[in-house]
């Protein structure tokens, strides 16, 4: 491990393993016990150094500061709301060329399905003339601040393996996601609230589980923290029943008192980053639901965004939510909302998944004609509002965001006994994401697709170039930003290194 | 048993140690510790073992690349540092010359420059890798402290220590002792009882007996089990996106039986790599095989099962070397090692002997067979018995509805059972069904290379006797006697257990690019001693909670913390915060909630709602009724993709694949947890009732102290009762004038309160048992 790598490692070490004179200056522990024992102010104190979370310097000069990450899971059609084909059109409903089928594998599709045009039509919007599906009633409005990505590629084509590939960088479980990556490196900017935040929406949380937003072989702080934006905002935030703040303060400070005591008799440094962890609890108990109470926010920005604050979906208490959907349903714009007011309160990487993208066609709430215009309208305002939000703010220059599913769908229409309902199946060759702000140049499209929507033909991208853009962004080398384990320099970007920054992307 | 005595007698170790160990020269730069790991660190990327990354057909990882003549110059030449090829190149300032490549960065730093340099001047002399040759046994060194040291262990622990200038801490107090090893043998503090028991026991063996009680309480197998879990990567649920149940606590429950009975670890190994292979196995080998069941299945749909099932044998191929032999062989999945001598064929030779079992990721999870425990035995024979009788009756004409419909409970009773102990098992395939393995180029299974047949890596002692080289070949070749790593990998993840931190501190990585034992004759000395035992691992632990080492006091030294902060010599006994499961565990065992039922399916304690979401999976979590609630943390049923958060918390892992060490960390989430989670409040609450129940008088501080003692197991303190009494008197002002929420805190969610009892009073004590249940203090084994 170099200097830098190991960064992130020692100051878990340092408060873990009593690492108590540190070269470069003493813990936190050691600090605050020499004052201690020195008689000196007993105050525990917020870490400022040697915490794991505690603000890092950039390797390389950053151009975002925080990220928010808006994965649609399941994975919506690029082909119906990016990616024009009026070719493919002419042969809906004609079989797919062999060509095509030789040598794939396919999630579902057996046999020779048939071509499926899409029944959208699509429309240049803004001065950059970005063509986008009529779907999006909110999106064409922002579309010069975005990077519209029409050839990424992946490794998967499972669900559940493709999240862990495009977050954690493997398809295998262990690897560390993308948000731990960016703390680990960075830190975050404000210790009374997680670094590494996760909001879910649309009734069930990833495929792939919480794994993709975990540590992996990074230390557990790093780890996402899921929150929410309706009750307990972090888990075990709330005092007991019968037990209010100022209740809390008075059993903190005799709780200090005591841990101090320790401290003096036993001189162990861990005691006194205890005692700091139980006080940025309690900060975390105060700042947390200020932050995270969006119902604080003017008439005017909940509206702008389609947030409703408490807003509890039908679909949340459905066996299969995706049947109760609602395009006014207002989770997914709450989460956006709260991801502003969160990056706005120095949080590093802010990760929202939207479940029940995945639309096959095969039953109810999961199709082309039905479903996906009901999930459009759920994120297209939010979307929308958020970068418009953020631009007002002047946090969209440092905030970077990126949109997208773990793979695209077929060109193809799933051609299962049961079809019901126009769907596609899973397509890992090309789809489409999003990337806008924190340095990203707006208003173009990067990457062209064959006539079918097929494969990539110009500028053919990587899931590995949107996990290598998004550390570069924050100013972390993705190649260079590792972490040994099992014998590996283990990096997001894969062992291999094949990764690059989309040329053009960067403004 | 073979097993250590307790209380050495200093004539008898005197008398062993017949010559003075030879400790090497300070300025003598070794080999193995400093030079081949920066060789490892710069070089063998492209000089390694690793033939398809090789570069100038160069290799710095074997003593005939390093010393190789390359026409008219030599990488290294002993004694020559002028003429040594490697510093030419490392030295030289011109960009196209340096090595390694990649700008300076990459650069050896100047201190590894000089002890390179050192090293050869000094005669170059090169021995393998440390850790694959044999273990050896060194003589005992002499110490200058002979009173200190009363076992073996302890003579190479204070030899390094007198070496580098430290002294170890005296014996800690009777005390801390009992709390201590009881936490670390059984997982569990000791009660009030249990240490008054041992304070009173004023023998001189009072120690060693304690340790004796504790190795055979059933509690031992839990704790170790706990352990054993992580790495057999445990769970309850099948993984990946439909995450659904699947019965495997009959495994669990096979484990804790197995420490509890000290099944040694050679066998306990054969169990459960090869059980099913082993001649007239037991239903019970049978069951240890699932350890290499609890494998990922992958239900979603569109999957191909062939890409699972392959995902499966390899995870338990990496699992099997990580577990018993240290090595990251995971990475040779796709190419050779680069840094250790494993090539790629290696590992798909190793992929071959694993290959060829019955199971294929199947939403069924079969092969599979049903272990009724003994009651569920007797019920499945009482049920049969039921059965024959109602059969009796049926030869007597057609049956009486009454009777068809008990016929027809009884078997659906019986099947039930069979359903709940349904076990995934290995299972070998029949010679005919065997499958041809090839090489899956760049890990990819879609491009097969050439085919291989099944063998242990070859740069290891190969398997001994004439048989098919199968699982159970391998099981035996993992303790054969020329095997390097077995032994020690074993005593270094017990040494962890206790210490916090291995001998070897890469516990998952004993290969080069791992950190180098801080002491090589204790690792060998305990790998030796544990083979010798007969590979008992109760032996292990008694060999070294008896030690002087173990029994010192935790007091840091200004001057031991200055001269090693990270206690790698034991100077002193590391303190370390209590794991996940050990913190609930003494939070309901001090407030005298926690269920002493072992065994059968796993449990579900309070979760906050709503934690609960997969894909496809409409499976609940419902709080356990009774006492299952309180059972021990190793019951609680861990569910892969939403892992029981207060676990994961404290640092659990989520069990989808072998976790071989848990890095702790300290941080406020942690404090949120055991300030505000519903276990830890409920165990606040019947700590404040047990306060009252126990204490000897109705005075407040004498239930204060009560409290203190109960949880620390020492006496209290005044001034802590002082701080404590001050709080609960606010407290109590306060809840006076709220009497709904004095009622709440004193009995949401443990229930209403005793009789007689005032629910401000209850509540007060609440805040205060819940700021003892937080104390640094009881979080930490002392």
């Amino acid at each position: 491990m170099n200097d830098y790598q190991a960064e992130g490692v020692k100051s878990v070490l340092n408060q873990t393993r009593r690492h108590f004179f540190a070269e470069a200056g003493m813990s936190l522990g050691s600090i605050a016990l020499a004052e201690m024992l020195s008689g000196k102010s007993a105050q525990a104190q917020a870490p400022t150094q040697g915490n794991a979370m505690s603000p890092r310097p950039p390797m390389i000069p950053a151009r975002a500061k925080h990220v928010i990450y808006l994965h649609m899971a399941g994975s919506p059609s690029q082909l119906d709301l990016f990616d024009d084909k009026p070719e493919l059109r002419k042969y809906t409903g004609k079989p797919c060329p062999d060509e095509l089928l030789k040598g794939k594998r396919f999630a579902f599709i057996k046999g020779v399905p048939n071509m499926l045009g899409s029944p959208y039509q699509f429309k240049k919007a803004g001065q950059s003339g970005v063509e986008l599906s009529e779907l999006w009633q909110h999106l064409p409005t922002v579309i010069d601040k975005i990077a519209v990505l029409k050839t990424v590629k992946t490794d998967q084509f499972n669900h559940a393996p493709a999240q862990l590939f495009l977050h954690t960088g493997t398809n295998q479980f262990g690897g560390a996601s993308m948000g731990a990556w960016a703390t680990y490196g960075l830190g975050t900017e404000n210790a009374d609230l997680p670094g590494f935040v996760v909001l879910t929406s649309g009734g069930k949380t990833p495929d792939a589980g919480k794994s993709v937003w975990g540590s992996g072989f990074l230390p557990s702080v790093y780890q996402g923290v899921q929150c929410r934006s309706e009750g307990e905002p972090v888990l075990f935030l709330k005092n007991p029943e019968g037990l209010d703040q100022q209740g809390r303060r008075r059993t903190l400070d005799t709780l200090r008192q005591l841990n101090e005591m320790q401290a003096r008799a036993v001189g162990d440094p861990e005691t006194v980053t205890r005692i700091a962890q139980f006080e940025l609890a309690y900060r975390m108990q105060i700042t947390a639901p200020e932050v995270m109470d969006i119902s604080r926010e003017p008439k005017h920005i909940l509206e702008m965004y389609g947030a409703v604050p408490g807003f509890v979906p039908e679909s949340d208490s459905a066996a299969d939510p995706r049947v109760a959907y609602k395009g006014t349903d207002a989770q997914f714009a709450n989460n956006c909302l709260l991801a502003r007011r969160l990056v706005e309160s120095g949080v590093r990487y802010v990760q929202l998944f939207d479940w029940g993208w995945d639309h096959h066609g095969v039953s109810p709430g999961e199709d082309i004609v039905n479903t996906l215009p009901i999930k459009v309208r759920q994120i297209d305002r939010a979307m929308t509002a958020l970068i418009k939000d953020l631009d007002q703010r002047g946090l969209l220059n440092e905030t970077l965001i990126v949109w997208g599913g773990e793979f695209g769908r077929t060109p193809m229409a799933q051609n299962s006994p049961n079809q019901k309902f126009p769907g596609r199946d899973h397509h890992p060759y090309a789809f489409t994401m999003m990337m806008a702000g924190g340095g990203i140049k707006g208003g173009q499209t990067i990457g062209k697709t064959d006539e079918i929507g097929y494969y990539a033909v110009e500028n053919p991208l990587d899931v590995r170039d949107i996990q290598a853009t998004v550390l570069h962004q924050l100013g972390l080398d993705p190649w260079k930003h590792k972490f040994s384990y099992q014998g590996l320099e283990q990096r997001l970007i894969g062992v291999e290194g094949k990764a690059k920054i989309p040329p053009g992307l960067l403004a | 048993m073979n097993h250590m005595s307790v209380v050495f007698s200093k004539v008898y170790l005197l008398a062993i140690i017949s010559t003075a160990y030879a400790r090497a020269e300070e300025a003598k730069i070794s080999f193995t510790q400093e030079i081949r790991p920066i060789l490892a660190r710069h070089c063998f990327a492209c000089h390694g073992p690793d033939q398809s990354q090789r570069k100038a057909k160069l290799r710095l990882d074997t003593r005939d690349g390093a010393f190789s003549d390359r026409g008219g110059w030599a990488p290294v030449v002993a004694g020559n540092a002028e003429h040594s090829g490697i510093l030419e190149r490392i030295t030289s300032t011109d960009k196209d010359e340096v090595m390694p490549p990649g700008g300076p960065e990459k650069r050896l730093s100047p201190e590894e420059i000089s002890k390179l340099t050192s090293w050869i001047k000094q005669g170059a002399s090169w021995s393998d890798h440390w850790a694959f040759q044999k273990p050896v046994n060194h003589q005992l060194p002499t110490v200058k402290d002979t009173a200190w040291p009363s076992s073996p262990l302890d003579y190479l622990v204070l030899a390094k220590l007198e070496a580098n200038g430290l002294k170890p801490n005296p014996l800690a107090d009777k005390r801390t002792l009992v709390r201590r090893v009881s936490l670390d043998l059984t997982g569990l503090p000791p009660t009030l009882d249990q240490v008054n028991e041992f304070l009173n026991d004023t023998a001189p063996d009072a120690y060693s007996r304690l340790v004796e009680r504790l190795l055979a309480s059933p509690a031992y197998g839990e704790r170790w089990a706990r352990i054993w879990l992580d790495l057999a990567r445990f769970a309850d649920t099948k993984g990946y996106e439909k995450d659904r149940s699947r019965p495997m606590w009959r495994y669990r429950d096979w484990v804790i039986a197995a420490f509890n009975r000290d099944l040694p670890y050679d066998q306990f190994t054969r169990d459960q790599l090869a059980g099913d292979l082993l001649p007239g196995n037991s239903a019970d080998q049978r069951l240890a095989t699932a350890f290499h069941r609890n494998t990922l299945t992958n239900e979603e749909g569109g999957t191909d099962d062939e890409e699972f099932r392959i995902a499966a044998v390899k995870d338990r191929i990496d699992t099997t070397m990580q577990v018993w032999m240290g090595l990251t062989f995971g990475c040779a999945k796709c190419h050779s090692h680069k840094y250790d001598p494993i090539s790629q064929t290696d590992y798909y030779r190793f992929f071959a002997v694993f290959n060829q079992t019955a199971d294929a990721d199947r939403g069924d999870e079969s092969p599979f067979e049903s272990f009724p425990t003994e009651p569920q035995q007797a019920e499945l024979k009482q049920i049969d018995r039921q059965i024959s009788q109602l059969q009796e009756t049926l030869k007597f004409g057609p049956p009486p509805r009454s009777v068809a419909e008990k016929l027809k409970s009884g078997q659906d009773r019986k099947n039930a059972i069979l359903a709940e102990c349904r076990t995934p098992v290995y299972q070998e395939l029949p010679e005919k069904q065997r499958r041809v393995t090839k090489i899956h180029q760049r890990g990819n299974f879609l491009d097969p290379g050439a085919e291989v047949q099944p063998a242990t890596p070859d740069s290891f002692p190969s398997v001994g006797g004439s048989g098919p080289v199968n699982r159970l070949a391998v099981a035996n070749w993992l303790f054969q006697a020329d095997n390097p790593l077995t032994a020690r990998v074993a005593v270094n993840r017990h040494w962890a257990a206790f210490f916090g931190t291995g001998l070897v501190p890469t516990q998952e990585d004993f290969g080069s690019q791992g950190q180098p034992p801080s002491n090589p004759e204790l690792l060998d000395y305990l790998a030796l001693a544990f083979r010798d035992s007969g590979w008992s691992m109760k032996s292990l632990c008694r060999m070294i909670v008896n030690s002087s080492t173990y029994r010192q006091s935790a007091a840091a030294s200004p001057e031991s913390l200055s001269k090693d902060p990270e206690n790698r010599l034991l100077a002193r006994f590391p303190r370390n915060r209590l794991e996940a499961e050990m913190i609930r565990d003494s939070a309901l065992r001090v407030s005298g909630l926690l269920s002493r039922k072992m065994f059968g399916p796993s449990v579900m304690p309070y979760q906050p709602e709503g934690i609960w979401r997969s894909t496809y999976n409409t499976d609940k979590w419902q709080t356990s009724p009774g006492e299952d609630r309180h059972r021990r943390g190793l019951y609680t049923f861990v569910k892969r993709t939403s892992p029981y958060p207060a676990m994961i918390t404290l640092d659990a892992p989520s069990r989808e694949f072998c976790n071989i060490r848990r890095i702790q960390t300290n941080t406020p989430l942690q404090a949120l947890v055991t300030l505000n989670d519903a276990v830890y409040v409920e165990a606040a609450q019947a700590l404040a009732r047990r306060m009252v129940r126990d204490s000897a008088s109705l005075e407040t501080r004498a239930r204060i102290s009560m409290g203190l003692e109960l949880a620390l197991l020492r006496p209290a303190k005044p001034a802590e009762v002082d701080s404590l009494t001050q709080l609960y008197n606010d407290q109590l002002a306060w809840y006076s004038q709220k009497p709904a929420e004095a009622e709440k805190m004193a009995t949401v969610p443990l229930g209403p309160l005793p009789q007689g009892t005032n629910a401000a009073e209850l509540a007060a004590l609440t805040n205060v048992a819940n700021v003892i249940l937080n104390l640094d203090e009881f979080l930490t084994r002392p």
